[in-house]
């Protein structure tokens, strides 16, 4: 009799734990939404950006290809303001560039949050269906680590996919010559 | 006129790739993955090689081992100029033949410069 309501209490603990998972994974997953859309937000904003930036860029390049161009056919023929105007593109060229790899970076971290999501979800689903027997703790243990498992392989996932595009700052520009 | 292949999936990279070189006087060639790549570089023979690492279809490594494989290439330089930068990439790089590892975002002079020496 003692044992029965020990094993009722414990089933009622199990089935309170595994609610209290599903609740804190939904909640996780409801903020990871959030973030997923200000992540896409802030990379169209960058799109938009780095679109007229290139544009502007392109307008003052081709200038620059074509007098060169020019000055290959005819060496003299170089305007005065020619190196001016190259030193300030190339200056450019680099800061376009970290336009281009924060983009990568943001794509990374979004498929970071994306399998996250898809993780949590399923963890979540595995809550759905009821149990066979609701007065037995070990379904309810086993459906808590079910959803705990899932949760880890989404985080090992996310860390063993995940790329991470942009160089650290100590290598950036570095140049190795076999 | 030396011609170099530019290879990369962002067209902004390409893009920049492109115009730090022809400004210098060289021809320029692109292409968006390993595989077109390859296939730019034996329909046109080209001087230099110049390819990013991560790309879809074709990753950079693949494409120098490629390459190398073609007469016409054994000796041309290859360079990759990629966001990786662990020594273990680098090796891998060195080890499938190419002749040089450069880090992104790239320095146009120092782009320029390593340019001039591997085409010397």
């Amino acid at each position: 009799m003692e044992e029965k309501a020990s094993r009722a209490t414990g089933a009622t603990d199990a089935a309170h734990a595994a609610s209290l998972l599903v609740t804190v994974a939904a909640t996780l997953n409801e903020r990871l939404a959030l973030t997923a859309e200000e992540l896409a937000r802030s990379q169209v904003l960058l799109r938009e950006a780095s679109a007229e930036l290139m544009t502007a860029f392109r307008g003052a390049a081709d200038r620059i290809v074509e007098a060169q161009k020019d000055e290959a056919a005819q060496p003299a023929s170089r305007a005065p303001d020619y190196d001016v105007v190259l030193d300030h593109l190339y200056r450019a060229v680099q800061h376009l560039q970290s336009h281009d790899l924060v983009n990568q970076l943001i794509d990374a971290q979004k498929m970071r949050v994306d399998k996250m999501r898809e993780k949590l979800g399923e963890a979540i689903s595995l809550a759905g269906p009821p149990v066979a027997d609701p007065g037995r703790p070990e379904q309810w243990i086993e459906r808590s680590r079910a959803m705990l498992d899932c949760i880890v392989a989404g985080i090992k996932q996310i860390d063993e996919e995940a790329r991470q595009p942009v160089a650290g700052k100590k290598h950036a520009g570095s140049v190795d010559l076999f | 006129m030396k011609t170099i292949l530019a290879v990369d999936d962002s067209a902004t990279m390409r893009e920049m790739v492109a115009f730090v070189l022809e400004s210098a006087g060289y021809r320029v060639i692109e292409a968006e993955d390993g595989a077109q790549g390859l296939d730019r570089a034996t329909t046109t023979s080209c001087d230099l090689v110049i390819t990013d690492q991560n790309m879809p279809n074709m990753d950079g490594l693949t494409l120098v081992r490629s390459l190398r494989e073609l007469r016409d290439y054994k000796s041309v330089p290859i360079l990759l100029l990629t966001t990786e930068s662990s020594d273990a990439m680098k090796a891998q790089g060195r080890a499938a033949g190419a002749t040089g590892w450069l880090v992104k975002p790239f320095d146009p002079a120092t782009l320029l410069e390593v340019v001039q020496k591997v085409l010397r």
